[in-house]
């Protein structure tokens, strides 16, 4: 390729003018972005374990049979036909929530349902006398699940809850098709302002500096289990 | 008049990074003869073995079988491994594959037979180990006695020239050692050429015509069973030997 | 209560918009069919790159390229292959933008996924089979891709499903797969029944299949495998 052309691309796709002038405005979207990643991950590990001890703790059948289908019915619909259906539908019975809010309620819930899946498919792999062990001295049901079974289970799938976080992350992208200016929303919009794919650019760059740490952050977990 | 050399292995030495297991080894196997390799843990018998086949390949030294230099970069080493059958010590039977699949597999794809008539070659070697009654059965379904007399099938299958042992019974619980010790006995009477590394001071003994005795990546003796049992060896040989006879 | 159901499942509505949907349907499992085949071949390709060669140097060209694409959200790749080809003069048709936005990302998943299943097959099983004189090519295709595509199934179904609803992203261009139908139908009616029944459709195709990998799964775990 010659030097001009090899200039010419970069012009057009990190145009420096362009950066400087719209990364204000994609860098306040990132801190958004992390904002909504962060509070994500954190709601969809609690609920997730909280439902994986219920369905370990009830005898109820009804109960147990519930929480497979939550976590069933998230798993098999795509992310942004719930954002979707959540955001554009709800007004028609005047429940009208925002963008971000309809984002992060979204995603929880769904991260919610494969975490509940890893912690449980934990949960199984332990062996049985792990919980007999610890309620034989005469610890609670509650304690030996607090202080025995829930932290190995969750060193067990540490990897794939791993994974599920990256995806939720990844995720917030959706927020963009229902007009949350996160990154990618942000960068669109800029991008079409300018007439220039410069934004796009940068929000590629932004997401897999954001993202990029945490994938090698999994592939050291999975290694390590794997050692083990 | 002695009967002619199959399988020779000429000053193999043999280096994983900085550590040599093999100093310079020579060995030979003639035709229907049982050779028998002992020697104590570390001492390089498996990788002496591995680099016969040239699962390893010998750091330097030559491996002459059926008078052809094998270890010569334009072999078909595939073509020559269908003549030289390797016995291990964990079975590697294919979990996936019934044992009937396990036999006749190398025949089709290698040996190019049709699916009946690599069948028929494929029960006729699992007949001669006593399994034809499990063909159907998996791997997993069988006893290690019995996997590791489907894996000795799965070489014979071949009709190979020579057929390599690493330790076949090392793995097994006590009781089931003797139905393949008597499974080899039968091969070594129907004329097979065998190279057998194991543990098994009896069967060393009895059935072997040679014994060679390995120390620290050397041939330290190769003598008949009678020379060598009779502890007329250098020190670390009779301590080795009196290690494994005393346990009897 | 009524007013609820004639919002949400209006049965007239339903009637009204249910063959637009089914023809939305029709092209979300054409894109699923042409997307799953491509990243999985191209994924068996890198594992297979990655676990058969000697150099070092591709090993870690290939964990870079998995990585980056594990990095990128789907949708931010298919929105840069799309918007930003257009300025360097390529036009992609929608079709083919998805399917190389799509290709490169879960080639990337599917290469993860085959290369542990691959690596896990314990070496005496390729010694075993070289033994018998089979090539190396004859050992791969026979003895240790069988056993690794069985090992990693449930992934590579799990995976797949992923990939499925992810064909949902290609309403974002436009394409007037399964969402993009019922949505236009929900702007154009004033509705949201078709966004139910499209959530609906979704549920009654990958329901099965989640319940598949689940029951697999608890089976092997089971089995103690
Ligand atoms: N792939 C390898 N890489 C590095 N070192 C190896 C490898 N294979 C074998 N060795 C080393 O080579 C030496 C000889 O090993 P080998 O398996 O040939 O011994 P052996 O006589 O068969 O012992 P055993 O009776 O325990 O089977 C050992 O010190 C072993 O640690
Ligand atoms: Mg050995």
């Amino acid at each position: 390729m010659s030097q001009a052309a090899d200039s010419g691309l970069i012009h057009t796709f990190f145009n420096a003018d362009i950066v400087r002038q719209t990364s204000p405005m994609v860098m306040e979207a990132v801190g958004q972005t992390i904002a909504i990643g962060v509070l994500v991950i954190v709601a969809g590990i609690l609920l997730g374990t909280a439902l994986a001890t219920w369905r370990f703790h009830t005898q109820s059948r009804v109960l147990r049979a519930l929480i497979v289908g939550y976590v069933d019915v998230l798993r098999a619909m795509p992310p942004l036909v719930i954002l979707i259906l959540v955001y554009f539908a709800l007004p028609y019975v005047n429940i009208s929530i925002g963008s971000v809010l309809a984002t992060f309620l979204c995603l929880s819930v769904i991260l919610s349902a494969f975490i509940e899946e890893c912690v449980w498919s934990g949960i199984m792999t332990l062996p049985k006398g792990q919980m007999e062990a610890a309620r034989s001295t005469g610890m609670s049901w509650w304690q030996s699940m607090r202080h025995v079974i829930l932290p190995q289970a969750l060193r067990l799938s540490l990897p794939q809850i791993t994974n599920r976080c990256i995806a939720a992350i990844k995720n917030t992208a959706l927020g963009s098709v229902i007009g949350f200016a996160e990154i990618l929303g942000s960068a669109q919009a800029a991008s079409s302002d300018y007439a220039n794919p410069t934004p796009l650019t940068l929000c590629a760059i932004l997401y897999i500096g954001l993202i990029y740490p945490l994938v090698l952050a999994s592939r050291y977990l999975e290694h390590r289990a794997g050692i083990r | 008049m002695q009967k002619k050399i199959i399988l020779e292995a000429v000053d193999i030495r043999k280096d994983y990074g900085d550590l040599r297991v093999l100093n310079g080894v020579d060995i030979r196997v003639r035709e229907g003869e049982l050779v028998s390799i002992i020697g104590p843990s570390g001492s390089g018998k498996s990788s002496l073995l591995r680099c016969c086949n040239l699962l390893e390949r010998p750091t330097a030294g030559q491996i002459i079988f059926d008078g052809e230099d094998i270890t010569r970069d334009t072999v078909n080493i595939n073509r020559v491994r269908q003549n030289m059958g390797m016995v291990f010590q964990q079975f590697n039977l294919y979990p996936h594959l019934n044992v009937l699949a396990n036999v006749s597999l190398a025949l089709r794809c290698v040996g190019k037979l049709g699916k009946a008539e690599a069948n028929a070659v494929a029960m006729e070697a699992l007949t001669q180990v006593d399994m034809a009654h499990k063909r159907d059965a998996f791997p997993g379904q069988l006893s290690g006695g019995q996997q590791q007399r489907v894996g000795i099938a799965r070489a014979v299958a071949l009709n190979p020239k020579i057929i390599l042992f690493d330790e076949p019974t090392s793995a097994l619980d006590p009781e089931l050692v003797s139905s393949v010790l008597a499974v080899m006995k039968s091969l070594r009477e129907r004329g097979m050429t065998m190279l057998v590394v194991t543990h098994e001071m009896g069967f060393a003994r009895d059935l072997s015509d040679r014994v060679i005795f390995m120390d620290g990546g050397v041939v330290a003796a190769n003598d008949t069973p009678d020379v060598i049992f009779s502890s007329q060896g250098n020190e670390r040989m009779r301590s080795f030997l009196s290690r494994f006879l005393n346990e009897r | 209560m009524q007013e609820i159901l004639d919002t949400f499942f209006n049965p007239a509505v339903a009637v009204q918009v249910l063959p637009m949907l089914l023809s939305g349907l029709w092209m979300t499992v054409k894109l699923a069919a042409l997307i799953i085949p491509l990243g999985l071949l191209g994924g068996l390709a890198l594992a297979l790159a990655h676990t058969q060669t000697r150099s070092r140097k591709v090993r870690i060209a290939i964990n870079l390229y998995v990585d980056f694409f594990r990095s990128f959200p789907q949708l931010v790749l298919v929105i840069f292959v799309s918007f930003a080809t257009p300025f360097i003069g390529i036009e992609l048709s929608p079709v083919v933008a998805l399917a190389i936005s799509f290709m490169l990302s879960t080639s990337a998943y599917y290469c993860e996924i085959l290369r542990a299943g691959i690596t896990a097959i314990p070496a005496g099983q390729t010694e075993a089979a070289r033994s018998t004189g089979m090539s190396a090519t004859q050992t791969l295709r026979h003895v240790v891709l069988p056993q690794a595509f069985r090992n990693v199934l449930p992934d590579l179904l799990g995976n797949s499903i992923e990939i499925f609803k992810g064909t949902s992203l290609a309403s974002v261009l436009g394409m007037s797969e399964l969402l993009y139908s019922a949505q236009s139908a929900q702007s154009v009616l004033f509705n949201p029944t078709p966004l139910v029944l499209a959530a609906a459709i979704y549920l009654a195709l990958l329901w099965p299949a989640v319940r598949f990998i689940s029951a697999l799964e608890s089976s092997r775990r089971a089995q103690g495998g």
